[in-house]
């Protein structure tokens, strides 16, 4: 919404005020854009074909070899682990404690398909938003899940994994978009 | 009499390789999904022609899929849902060459559907549906032999 602002701006300019306050208005609004609301709800269109196209080499990569699918999505949660040893007792189910174990290894491909399949979903809000609500409600009730732990995943996915293995890396849409699909799945779980 | 045995020996191995979802038919499953799975808007229309297929052969499983939008296959409810189910494949026929891995998504598949009581002939209308929307999808690049074989495996898997 933040890159939305074409019309408004021509709205204000015929307004007729001085040139200098317009600008100043303008220029105001789209730092407090910025600024304030940390980039949330501006995953625009752009930046959701940035994200796709950028992930899709990824992903597509994966695809060819179900052993890097597996790393890679261990490597995610193994990391979390590491940082929030606490997290370990969500994954006992799966197996954490035996990373080599074919639990874990479906646990972190079933993950990131997750991902793969909320970041095919953007451009089709009505149906993410239902995918974003049934991972909610999967995630809700879990004992030791903490909003913290998605806001760390995707720190480290975003800060650290992507761009590691992606040639082509566009920071600010991943940011964008992430923030709203990790906050989408973490919606039911406490702070 | 060695021209014979030659033949039958290709003719068995033929027949052998056609029925069995073994390392070779596994890699091929698993490039022919890859395509066929694509991405964005292709993908949610990839679903739904899999369950249009699904519902036009079995018009009772609907109720099944009332809590996720099952009366309009197009409704973002039932969108995702759909997308769901193809991850699920997706996952599955990826480690078709990781056997533990595979065997314990198989489990968790099961588990999902375990006390939802699903009738065979349901599996095999997806079967089915599959087998029709997959070569839409490819073309004459489908593969039917080694998809019937695993896929069987991985519905055998589901239904434990």
């Amino acid at each position: 919404d933040c890159f939305r602002e074409p019309e408004h701006q021509r709205r204000l300019q015929s307004v007729g005020h001085p040139k200098m306050l317009r600008i100043l208005l303008v220029l105001g609004l789209a730092a407090f854009c910025v600024a304030k609301t940390p980039v949330s709800h501006c995953c625009s269109a752009e930046d959701r074909h940035i994200v796709q196209k950028q992930w899709h080499t990824l992903f597509d990569y994966m695809e060819h070899s179900s052993k890097l699918k597996i790393q890679f999505g261990e490597i995610l949660l193994l990391k979390l682990a590491e940082a929030k040893p606490e997290v370990k007792e969500a994954f006992k189910r799966v197996n954490i404690d035996h990373p080599e174990s074919g639990e874990f290894a479906s646990h972190s491909v079933r993950i990131l398909d997750a991902l793969d399949m909320v970041i095919n979903l953007l451009d089709h809000p009505e149906a993410l938003n239902e995918a974003l609500e049934h991972l909610a409600h999967q995630h809700h009730g879990r004992a030791g899940v903490k909003k913290e732990h998605f806001k760390l995943l995707g720190e480290q996915l975003i800060n650290e994994e992507l761009p590691r293995v992606l040639d082509e890396y566009d920071l600010m849409s991943w940011k964008a978009c992430m923030h709203g699909i990790l906050s989408g799945i973490a919606a039911d779980v406490p702070a | 009499m060695k021209t014979a045995v030659v033949v039958l020996l290709v003719a068995m191995v033929a027949a052998v390789s056609a029925s069995e979802c073994d390392m070779l038919a596994r890699l091929n499953v698993k490039s022919q999904w890859m395509r066929a799975y694509s991405h964005g808007r292709d993908r949610e229309h990839f679903a739904e022609a899999i369950w249009r297929a699904v519902f036009a052969q079995v018009p009772e499983a609907r109720s099944l899929f009332e809590r996720v939008g099952g009366d309009d296959t197009s409704s973002a409810k039932f969108i995702g849902h759909a997308m769901r189910v193809l991850a699920g494949l997706d996952i599955s026929i990826n480690l078709l060459d990781q056997p533990d891995a595979l065997k314990a998504q198989l489990e968790h598949l099961h588990h999902q559907h375990d006390e939802r009581h699903i009738p065979a002939r349901y599996y095999q209308a997806l079967d089915r549906a599959l087998m029709h929307v997959l070569p839409a999808q490819l073309g004459r690049c489908f593969d039917k032999e080694p998809w019937k074989a695993c896929f069987h495996d991985i519905l055998d898997g589901i239904k434990g």
